[in-house]
């Protein structure tokens, strides 16, 4: 199937009107969720995977690219308003977007991030279409051992791309992902494995279960924690753009849109780092002045946008999610039966295709929706935390036990939240820990395979083309947080000398 | 909380691991395989033993290391976790819906919610649209415990 034929299934499938009609619920629902303060996209997508799962694989899925991205945005909302950014993507959007709510501009913050968003997800889905189909062919070479060292280069990622500080602690996180992913039955040789003897634990650990866990009642428990300290909110009466704003943004919203997509394609960086590195491009090299707040909001909203339709790349064409995010994507997409990988365009075209039209109708969505929306949407932040947090606690349980209707999730799911809320407590961050919890399995099998092909030799790995290039990518990613160490601990020597 | 104690209890998650990663049992052929059911959980094991002995020797600040909440904040945080249990162990015999209400007002009333109406619109408005949700237009069986079978 060609690109334009593509193109045109996917519209199809994208404009079929109970589609449609999921993309706005799917939007709407993302930015409730996202709006609310500590609840960012993960949460969002764990909260609805048991109403996805009442859909067909493409709705469902269109449903979720829905709540993406409006969760994304719903998040902005809540930074620029009251400076309570519900995931990390949206922390640069704050700096300058809360102090412009504050001096009385808050309609304007909100109108600029809802279009820099839209030109965001506007040039990363036209970049997915180009892209995506031309991994897609050059991932058809993968085998095992490209997939084995993928993997690896996915994990390793988490650490190379770790905020300052957080690199052995997102080892860390990934690992306990990892460890949590061998529980129950070996696949290849049949054995149980950290089961203690429990029936419940032959399957494994489920998906929705360990996300559930350590993004929504983790972060419920949290809110719990932090007390009910509600913070004022400044009313919106309308969000429109000054006169001159677009002219203004046009040129950083272009740059960051493209950054925020090569970024977001990377594994493990995903929308944070790329929101970072535009806001602080903008800030550096390109802002002549200290008043022009329009392009901080600007460039992190349209890098972050992007970034999201550049995280999928990997997922829809590799089968491998670069974030935490696109790893409950991943899990929703198996639990349909479907495997995403270069074969997905071919023996899923419709989806692969409806997918990403529909992430690009998502944004226009956004945009024509949520705009006129907003003075009314915003006040879904005055919810008192005090009656916020138990429809957190009770819609993830209910969630939970709807997908097994086995009340010992339920006890299992308190535990690893309760393990959750340490470990952020402690400064983990736990988005590494659900990647490896998803690859786990992917990682061991394509190991597996490849030790069989390869008699045990790992040589295996350094005679084909790709995999040797895939080792080097991961040599140099593991030297990165390495060289960033020796340059640490050469500093306070020159200090000295 | 004292920065050293997140990675002694990685590591005693790590010891407890590797122990049970050792006991997977293995027959002949798959032990003399290179890569077996033990080989991956074993690394993962060595490997987090290692990264909490590197976060032992140096504990990196962070935003929320060392946060402190309030006696109250941990009090509710308990009191929500007996709830949970709890939720978990009515719902064989209460059944999800009855289970689902009771943990909404009990979630409030920790939470610190009063009103009347609040108290007693949410958790019986919830549990009456999952249920018709679910139970009415979806067609899904849920067992309604024992209590009312």
């Amino acid at each position: 199937m060609g690109a334009w034929e593509g193109i045109a299934t996917g519209l199809a499938t994208a404009f079929n009107p109970a589609n449609l009609l999921w993309v706005v619920a799917g939007c709407l629902a993302g930015t409730f969720i996202g709006m609310m303060p500590g609840l960012g996209p993960i949460t969002a997508i764990a909260l609805m995977i048991p109403v996805s799962y009442s859909l067909d694989p493409a709705a469902g899925l269109i449903m979720m690219a829905g709540v993406y991205y409006g969760a994304v945005f719903g998040g902005s909302t809540s930074s620029i308003l009251i400076n309570a950014p519900g995931v990390a993507s949206t922390v640069a959007t704050s700096f300058d977007g809360y102090p412009m709510a504050r001096k009385g501009q808050a309609g304007r913050a909100l109108a600029l991030a809802a279009h820099a968003s839209f030109a965001g997800g506007t040039i990363g889905a036209v970049a997915l279409l180009v892209f995506a189909p031309a991994l897609a062919a050059l991932a058809k070479e993968f085998q095992s051992p490209e997939y084995a060292l993928m993997l690896v280069f996915a994990l390793s990622s988490i650490a190379a791309f770790a905020d300052r500080g957080q690199v052995l602690r997102s080892l860390a996180a990934a690992l306990v992902g990892l460890m949590l992913g061998t529980v129950g039955t070996d696949q290849s040789a049949g054995v149980q494995r950290f089961t203690f003897g429990r029936l419940d634990l032959t399957d494994g650990l489920s998906f929705v279960l360990v996300a559930m866990a350590t993004f929504a009642l983790a972060e419920a428990f949290r809110m719990v924690l932090a007390g009910n300290g509600d913070a004022p909110t400044p009313r919106v009466a309308h969000a429109r753009l000054h006169p001159g704003d677009p002219k203004a943004i046009a040129p950083t919203v272009a740059r960051s849109s493209v950054l925020g997509f090569l970024v977001g394609v990377l594994p493990g960086a995903g929308a944070t780092l790329a929101s970072f590195f535009s806001y602080e491009f903008q800030k550096r090299f390109r802002r002549r002045d200290g008043v022009d707040d329009a392009r901080g909001v600007a460039a992190p909203e349209a890098a972050n946008n992007a970034a999201c339709t550049g995280s999928f790349v990997p997922l829809l064409t590799l089968g491998i999610p670069g974030s935490g995010t696109t790893a409950v994507l991943l899990g929703v997409m198996l639990s349909y039966g479907v495997q995403p990988g270069p074969r997905l365009l071919e023996v899923e075209p419709a989806m692969f295709w409806g997918v990403i039209v529909s992430m690009y109708i998502g944004n226009l969505v956004l945009l024509a929706l949520n705009l006129p929306l907003i003075p009314y949407l915003s006040r879904i932040i005055h919810l008192r935390r005090r009656v916020l947090v138990p429809f957190v606690i009770a819609f993830s349980l209910l969630g939970v036990y709807l997908t097994s209707l086995n009340a010992f999730d339920i006890h299992l799911m308190l535990g690893f939240a309760l393990a959750g809320v340490v470990l952020r407590l402690a400064g983990f961050p736990l988005a590494p820990l659900l990647l490896g919890f998803i690859l786990s399995g992917m990682l061991e099998d394509n190991l597996r395979r490849t030790m069989l092909l390869a008699d045990g030799s790992l040589a295996f790995f350094l005679d084909r083309p790709v995999s040797l290039g895939l080792a080097a990518l991961c040599v140099l990613v593991w030297l990165a947080p390495l060289r960033r160490l020796t340059a640490k601990a050469r500093k306070p020597d020159r200090s000295t000398a | 909380m004292n920065r050293r104690l997140p990675s002694l209890l990685l590591a005693a998650f790590a010891g407890i691991y590797l122990w049970q990663a050792l006991a997977i049992p293995l027959d002949p052929w798959s032990a003399s395989e290179s890569i077996n059911a033990r080989t991956l959980p074993i690394t993962y094991a060595v490997l987090l033993l290692l990264v909490a002995l590197g976060l032992g020797i140096r504990p990196a600040p962070s935003s929320e290391t060392g946060s402190i909440h309030s006696a109250l904040g941990w009090r509710r945080l308990a009191s929500h976790a007996v709830v949970i249990v709890a939720f978990g162990l009515f719902i064989p015999l209460a059944g999800l819906w009855v289970s689902l209400a009771g943990l909404l007002l009990a979630c409030l009333l920790i939470a610190g919610e009063r009103r009347p109406l609040v108290l007693v619109l949410a958790p019986l408005g919830t549990a009456l649209l999952a249920w018709f949700l679910l139970v009415v237009a979806l067609g899904v069986y849920i067992d309604p415990g024992r209590w009312f079978s």
